[in-house]
């Protein structure tokens, strides 16, 4: 995985986080589709986040898939 | 709800952080800053980190995300005041990602580890005792009921300290270094977790201070009754505390041992509900 996916993931997961927080806090959004959205994306923008701060910035892909 | 994950998840860690200060006061030693599991998740998180040759790369990776969702989910039932049958039905299903932990990695002491979770999961027979217990006294799984049920009579600890008892002995068996703590025993070096390491362990610790914090803020909420935040936090910190001090003053048992125990009393437990049954 490049660096810019893990990026885009973790900006896509928050930003689904956000909206379904606020949806769900204004009534928008129904409470049990904003917490399926929160059990997706809370562990998915973690770890994408993690991968996107230990990347090296050259080519290849993070992390080192394997021998 | 983001911030409150977040803040769970920090909280959480600082509290196992004061669980190992905790232990180690009382065993003589200095032991480490109440931070340090903060900042092992950091530290593992800029790691650099691969898959195994000999791993499974799919569960690998994935009994990690699998392992994060589930403590979020149990944040949000005890949070919504769900049921407890979908909270306990978590704690369960816990023991089955322990249990991928091991296995996917390929590495014979992950696999011991995973296998131990399986037989470790007797700890969790307790738990359904107590569940027969809260609903004899209370009429109702739904935590939301439960809690509206002491605003009326009080902590459900005073109502029904055996079932309280067997929710603390499940939370004890949860707690790493502790009696019950078969699955990262260290003659397994760290058992289920051993082959997870870099951003793969900062993700284990992550779901490590979601699981604390849902631990101890669902026996507040269950036996001591909805409270304001602070309160909350003051018996969280006093629970952890009190099982840091059962941790660091039992040796772990045996596999087969800690298992009988937990076995021994739930049996006791079962009986004591069977009569108040009966009674009520």
């Amino acid at each position: 995985m490049k660096k810019t996916t893990a990026l885009i993931i973790t900006i896509v997961c928050g930003a689904a986080m956000l909206l379904a927080s606020a949806g769900a806090a204004a009534g928008h959004v129904p409470p049990l589709l904003a917490a399926g959205i929160m059990i997706l994306a809370f562990p998915a923008g973690a770890m994408a986040l993690f991968l996107w701060w230990c990347a090296g910035e050259g080519e290849g892909d993070i992390p080192f898939l394997g021998y | 709800m983001i911030g409150e994950l977040i803040g769970a998840m920090v909280f959480g860690l600082l509290l196992l952080g004061i669980h190992r200060k905790v232990i180690a006061r009382i065993q003589g030693r200095p032991g480490p800053p109440i931070w340090q599991e903060i900042l092992h998740t950091l530290k593992f998180s800029f790691k650099v980190s691969w898959v195994p040759r000999t791993a499974s790369r799919v569960l690998f990776i994935g009994i990690v995300l699998v392992a994060i969702a589930i403590w979020v989910a149990a944040y949000l039932v005890v949070r919504e005041g769900g049921s407890l049958l979908i909270l306990f039905g978590i704690y369960m299903l816990h023991k089955i990602v322990e249990h991928g932990f091991g296995l996917s990695s390929g590495s014979p002491y992950g696999k011991f580890g995973g296998v131990r979770s399986v037989i470790s999961a007797a700890s969790e027979i307790p738990l359904f005792v107590s569940v027969s217990g809260i609903v004899i006294v209370t009429g109702s799984l739904l935590i939301s009921d439960i809690a509206g049920w002491q605003a009326v009579h009080g902590p459900l600890l005073l109502a029904l300290p055996p079932a309280a008892f067997a929710m603390y002995l499940v939370l004890l068996s949860k707690m790493p270094w502790g009696p019950f703590s078969i699955v990262e025993s260290k003659e397994i070096v760290s058992g289920y977790k051993t082959e997870h390491f870099g951003i793969w362990r900062a993700g284990l610790e992550v779901c490590n201070g979601l699981k604390t914090s849902v631990l101890l803020y669902s026996f507040i909420v269950v036996f001591i009754g909805p409270l304001p935040l602070l309160w909350v936090l003051l018996f969280m910190l006093g629970i952890q505390v009190s099982l840091s001090f059962a941790c660091a003053l039992t040796p772990m048992l045996s596999p087969f041992d800690s298992v009988t125990v937990q076995s021994l009393v739930a049996g006791a437990l079962l009986l004591y509900f069977l009569a108040l049954g009966v009674i009520l």
